[in-house]
């Protein structure tokens, strides 16, 4: 890894975002990338599992219904796999109960969409302080 | 003297306690639809009672052959109908099973059959059995299976939890987008200098995720639309009463006090069942709603069927609560309008739609009244089965002969 990259990568943290909706995948890297973040986004749980960015993520907003691999299942799957990824879940549904179950397990944050930039930058603040 | 005629009269009663017997087995055969019959294996002798010629719809006295059954059974049937006669042949004592027939007509009879096996005084082996036509009990199971799996549906959608929150997940989707767009454009907009081709586009993308969103409820809308209405005719007032016994558990808790005012000539409309029902589980609801914060007055909620003019059948719902205002009149049929606190503001203008499907209109007024003016009636009118098949004859928009135009 030459300097500049290494640079971007403490400067610039990327964050991950999983979402099976589009709408999501389109308009968060944008506002992400307004906070000074570097983004990459993943249409599935499994995509993202088998790409290289999985190791260079500081912060991973996950969607948590999704088809296939759901977000509460990836959360599983990274904690077997102790990658200690700090987790944001984003969801459509305001089940509070889901929610508190999945802070318990680990995740820094749950947002109900839509949600607002402020909400968002708190999270993420709380997630890279973890990390 | 009287010895004799004694003598002579004891065999004739016997012949005649015979005959009334057997008229009593025919009988009791014809009533219970059951039809006897003994089947000697080694010969494949069979023997039938009359009502197993009637059920099987055969001419009184044909010879019975396995053959001449098999004809009669169900093509899909049949396999089960050999696999029994292979068993039968092997020695097993006892059988039962239902199958069914085909008849010349096409229709299907189902059959119960029990057969007991024995040995006849020349020791061969022999089976009698029953067969009773079960195919009014058969239909009747299937039509109670249609009418709970109906039942089913509707208290789906009766548990208006998960209407809404999967209506709430569709609708977050795009809205969610929404709100990330707007903000970051505003970003771009008070950044230092202002990203201005970066927040057109995101502007850009806003616009069609509110056009999506919008899309989410069209697609709802259609979902009751014209084309999938499955048209019946139906008495509204045990529509209305199918309702509510479904939600008298909801209103119980909610301490509303239930009327019925049910017009009793009312005429039967055509309809889709499960839709209207849904409007008036609905109305129901909303009138329950709208008097959940009621403690100065009993939250009496009053349902009316009634004829109404034009040969059309009205239903009106009527509630106690805070009502609404003059202005809020049409507000309150336009989708995402809502005074509830958890509502989506659907209903109503789904609804509307289902009803202006069912060639009526849903509308509501203020209470006036002695009593007071509390709360709301919320009402909708079709029109009734006769007027609708004229309809059919004569569609509604019919092209002005002297203009060319859509009426």
């Amino acid at each position: 890894m030459t300097s500049t990259q290494e640079r971007i990568a403490i400067h610039r943290s990327l964050v991950a975002v999983v979402d099976d909706d589009e709408s999501v995948r389109e308009s968060l890297p944008d506002l992400l990338k307004e906070f000074g973040f570097a983004t990459s986004t993943f249409s599935s749980a499994e995509v993202f599992l088998a790409s290289d960015c999985l190791h260079e993520t500081r912060c991973l907003i996950l969607d948590v219904g999704m088809p296939g691999m759901t977000g509460p299942e990836l959360q599983q799957e990274l904690i077997r796999r102790r990658q200690n990824i700090p987790i944001i879940f984003i969801t459509a549904d305001r089940d509070k109960t889901i929610c508190a179950r999945l802070l318990e397990q680990g995740a820094v944050g749950c947002l109900f969409k839509p949600f607002s930039d402020t909400a968002l930058l708190e999270a993420l603040n709380a997630a890279l302080r973890v990390s | 003297m009287v010895c004799s005629e004694y003598r002579y009269r004891r065999p004739r009663t016997a012949e005649e306690k015979l005959r009334r017997s057997e008229a009593f087995l025919a009988e009791a055969q014809i009533l219970s639809r059951v039809g006897s019959f003994s089947w000697l294996v080694e010969t494949d002798e069979i023997r039938w009672s009359e009502q197993l010629y009637r059920i099987f719809e055969f001419e009184l006295g044909l010879p019975v052959t396995l053959d001449l059954i098999g004809s009669r059974v169900h093509p899909e049937d049949l396999p089960l109908m050999s696999d029994m006669i292979e068993k039968a042949h092997r020695g097993v004592s006892d059988f039962a099973c239902e199958h069914r027939l085909l008849m010349p007509d096409h229709s299907v009879k189902y059959l119960h059959l029990i057969a007991r096996g024995s040995r006849d005084n020349q020791g061969r082996k022999e089976y009698i059995g029953a067969i009773q036509d079960v195919t009014q009990r058969r239909l009747s199971e299937e039509a109670l299976g249609r009418a709970r799996s109906e039942l089913a549906k509707v208290a789906r959608v009766t548990s208006l939890g998960v209407l809404t929150a999967s209506i709430a997940h569709e609708v977050n989707q795009p809205l969610s987008g929404i709100v990330t767009n707007a903000s970051t454009c505003l970003r771009m907009l008070s950044a230092d200098p202002p990203n201005v081709d970066g927040a057109r586009e995101t502007a850009r993308r806003t616009i069609r995720d509110g056009n999506r969103a919008s899309d989410v409820i069209t697609r709802l809308r259609t979902l009751y639309s014209k084309k999938d209405l499955v048209s019946e005719s139906m008495d509204l007032n045990e529509a209305a009463r199918e309702v509510t016994s479904l939600s008298l558990g909801d209103l119980q808790r909610n301490r509303v006090i239930l009327r019925h005012e049910l017009a009793e000539d009312l005429p039967p409309v055509s309809g889709d069942r499960v839709q209207l029902q849904q409007v008036i589980l609905n109305l129901v609801r909303n009138a329950s709603d709208a008097m959940s914060a009621v403690d100065d007055r009993p939250r009496e909620l009053l349902i009316r069927t009634e004829r109404d003019e034009g040969d059309r059948v009205r239903l009106s719902v009527k509630d106690a609560g805070a009502g609404f205002k003059p202005e809020a009149t049409e507000r309150l049929f336009e989708a995402f309008y809502t005074t509830k606190s958890d509502g989506m503001g659907i209903g109503l203008s789904i609804g509307r739609s289902i009803i202006e499907a069912h060639h009526g209109r849903l509308w509501a007024t203020a209470n006036h009244g002695p009593e007071g003016a509390f709360g709301a009636t919320f009402s909708f009118s079709i029109p009734s089965r006769r007027e609708s098949v004229a309809d059919v004859e004569a569609p509604a928009n019919q092209t002005d002969p002297a203009t060319g135009a859509a009426a």
